[in-house]
């Protein structure tokens, strides 16, 4: 007969050996190359970015083919959506395999942890995490950000709605519970102050809920006109559904801020994606001749339109083989120093990597779900309706190179 | 008012909870097995409703389809790896289920991909009810009635069954039930079958609510154990009402300390141990 502290246990046991199937996955290269390694959720809530992020880095690398006269190589780590793990395996990397150019990080949380670790080593470390705080009070000198933080995701996607539906002045949110939400919140009460919005609830979850109807319910219970949710990847997608399932949509405007773009609304469909408001920091139809070529590479290579995770991935493994190469080195701090300013054809059109905090400056669009009849292809699922760049300065965001 | 809608809203919460324990706690009831699976078979029911749909089948043939081709696939594995290793220590059991889980997730994704994927609610059921400010959607409603009435049906074919009898017999003592002249594998087999397959229903009419990915299996098995050792290991009735008390719980805790409901679930897993060791209905 099992006893019940024996069943507490093998439960305990076997959920983590279920959460972390990434232990089987790992890319391993011969000696004298060199390593770029990205560190990616490839398991958990997380994957789908992950797997995205992958193919573009590996793409990237393809592409260059070789830097400095040796050929380039490509370590995939599993960070499981884990901070601790994402450290461990960046410390493995840097020790074993001598690794210093790391691309990757989509969580903020694993970023800023990988981030001290990468700085602290004399690597460096190119990622897309959200926080303010990885260009902000956490910057260094080995961190870069492509994407744009909270503040501009804020500001390019709730203040053009504002304008746009004037009388829209209730707004609810719900927040994951965690750097990156709580950057967003905050972000977002500014901007709720400044224009005279009355911002009627906040719904806090925790990082590993995909249950939401408790907090549904709690927006429902006070009529807003606008319900804007601060969560990421899947639990945004399974925030959003269940709040089309509970009717909101027919009952006030939803605005996603921080979409994971093409493969969220995929795993959404076309039903739920109409009418709904989505930040985004990228969009396949986005005109700008670096964004076509790529679309064009995608399209040829994998037959599928290039999502954020995978554009993203490979603009910022290309950014740091072009430092690389700039620096004829592969040492950290002079690659780092190599990019520092750095003007380019990006994603979004002319980029440039600011050499006060390391933040890219570029776009960040605002898209509007189609309705189904509308959609010219299978990933037609939205119109830009809305594009900008919103920074706050390096000394606004209290960045002090360490 | 918020606080009512909660509950109601938590009851609903709760009935899927059932939904998703109740397969484990009858497997773990009548065989003393522990099957760290069940999220697997849950996972498999999902995707293989998702696939059927893709394929044109109408979704309420498509869940029916699913849990049976699941339970067809679980009496199977039960069949000829699970019922070798059934008195062994339940080291081997717990190896064995998530060696298992592992394969069908790594399946799953080999299949479908890592990228979710979203299952539309049946046209009959797209709408919501609005009792004043409290909403629901029709769809829910539907799951918690076709929930309470299969816990109706499984009830009478457990206790009121001259089939639940031998079944029950059997989970007492399976020597005798063998030597009364009963197939004790066979009926083995149909209980883990009847376990997976009722996962797989779960997995099936969870898609519309939330949606696929591959990991939706580890997630549906953390709450299905916390129900099961909430209600009492093996306890029908208790898995029930622990659906009901953790749907209740996390829900009410959405308005009250919402970072925290998740967690809430946990505190009143571990509450309830402490001051009840074998759970709210569990055996001695």
């Amino acid at each position: 007969m099992l006893h019940r502290r024996q069943f507490l246990k093998f439960s305990a046991f076997a959920a983590a050996s279920l959460a972390a199937p990434g232990f089987l996955r790992s890319a391993f290269a011969a000696g004298g190359e060199i390593t770029l390694a990205a560190p990616l959720p490839m398991s958990g809530a997380f994957a789908s970015n992950g797997k995205y992020g992958s193919i573009g880095t590996s793409m990237a690398i393809n592409d260059a083919g070789s830097i400095l006269g040796r050929k380039l190589s490509y370590l995939e780590l599993d960070t499981e959506g884990s901070s601790a793990t994402a450290v461990r395996k960046v410390q493995d990397a840097m020790q074993q395999r001598h690794a210093t150019l790391f691309a990757g990080g989509i969580l903020s949380s694993t970023a800023l942890a990988m981030s001290q670790e990468i700085n602290k080593r004399d690597g460096v470390l190119f990622t897309t995490a959200g926080a303010d705080t990885i260009t902000g009070s956490k910057c260094n000198k080995a961190t870069f950000r492509w994407s744009v933080p909270t503040y501009g995701a804020i500001n390019e996607t709730v203040r053009p709605l504002i304008d746009k539906m004037p009388n829209a002045k209730r707004w609810y949110t719900i927040t994951p519970k965690y750097v990156f939400g709580e950057d967003l919140l905050s972000a977002a009460k500014d901007v709720f102050k400044e224009k005279g919005i009355q911002h009627v609830g906040n719904s806090y979850h925790s990082l590993d809920t995909q249950e939401f109807s408790g907090y549904i319910t709690n927006a429902l219970s006070v009529r807003p006109d606008v319900l804007l949710l601060l969560n990421f990847g899947s639990q945004s997608t399974a925030c959003l559904r269940q709040a089309v399932n509970f009717g909101v949509k027919n009952r006030m405007t939803i605005v996603v801020a921080w979409a994971s773009g093409l493969e969220q609304f995929k795993a959404l469909g076309p039903d739920v994606v109409e009418n709904v408001y989505f930040g985004a920091q990228y969009w396949h139809a986005i005109d700008s001749p670096f964004n076509k070529q790529l679309v064009a590479e995608v399209k040829k290579e994998k037959g599928i339109n290039p999502d954020y995770a995978l554009a993203s991935a490979y603009m910022i493994t290309k950014l740091l083989i072009d430092g690389a190469r700039k620096a004829g080195s592969i040492d950290g701090p002079a690659v780092a120093k190599s990019l520092e300013g750095m003007e380019y054809d990006g994603l979004t059109g002319k980029e440039t990597i600011r050499a006060a905090d390391h933040q890219v400056i570029k776009n960040y669009y605002l898209l509007k779900g189609k309705a189904k009849a509308n959609m010219k292809d299978a990933d037609d699922y939205v119109e830009i309706v809305n594009y900008g760049q919103s920074f706050r300065s390096a000394k606004q965001e209290q960045c002090v190179m360490g | 008012m918020i606080y009512l809608s909660q509950i109601v809203n938590g009851i609903g919460l709760g009935m899927l909870y059932f939904l998703l324990a109740v397969g484990l706690s009858i497997i773990f009831g009548l065989l003393h097995f522990v099957n760290f699976a069940h999220g697997a078979f849950y996972l498999l029911g999902a995707y293989l409703c998702y696939a059927l749909l893709q394929h044109g089948i109408d979704f309420w043939w498509a869940i029916t389809l699913a849990g049976l081709i699941v339970a067809a696939f679980a009496a199977l594995v039960e069949a000829g790896l699970l019922r070798r290793i059934y008195r062994l220590d339940h080291m081997y059991h717990i190896v064995a289920t998530i060696g298992l889980a592992l394969m069908i997730q790594e399946f799953v994704i080999i299949v479908w991909g890592p990228v979710g994927a979203s299952v539309s609610t049946p046209p009959a059921l797209v709408g919501v009810v609005m009792l004043g400010n409290f909403i629901y959607p029709e769809y829910r409603i539907f799951v918690v009635g076709f929930t309470a009435v299969l816990a109706l049906v499984l009830w009478w074919l457990l206790e009121g069954t001259r089939l639940g009898a031998i079944v029950r017999a059997g989970s007492e003592s399976s020597d005798s039930i063998s030597l009364l002249g009963y197939d004790i594998k066979r009926i083995n087999t149909a209980v883990f079958a009847l376990g997976a397959g009722l996962a797989a229903l779960a997995g099936g009419l969870a898609t519309p609510i939330r949606g696929l990915d591959p990991f939706m299996g580890v997630e549906a098995l953390a709450i299905a154990f916390v129900v099961v050792v909430i209600g009492g290991m093996g306890s029908f009735t208790g898995a029930l009402i622990a659906g009901l008390l953790v749907g209740i719980v996390q829900s009410l805790m959405a308005t009250i300390w919402p970072e925290g409901a998740s967690l809430a679930v946990y505190i009143a897993m571990v509450v309830v141990v402490l001051v009840m060791p074998r759970g709210l209905l569990g055996r001695a």
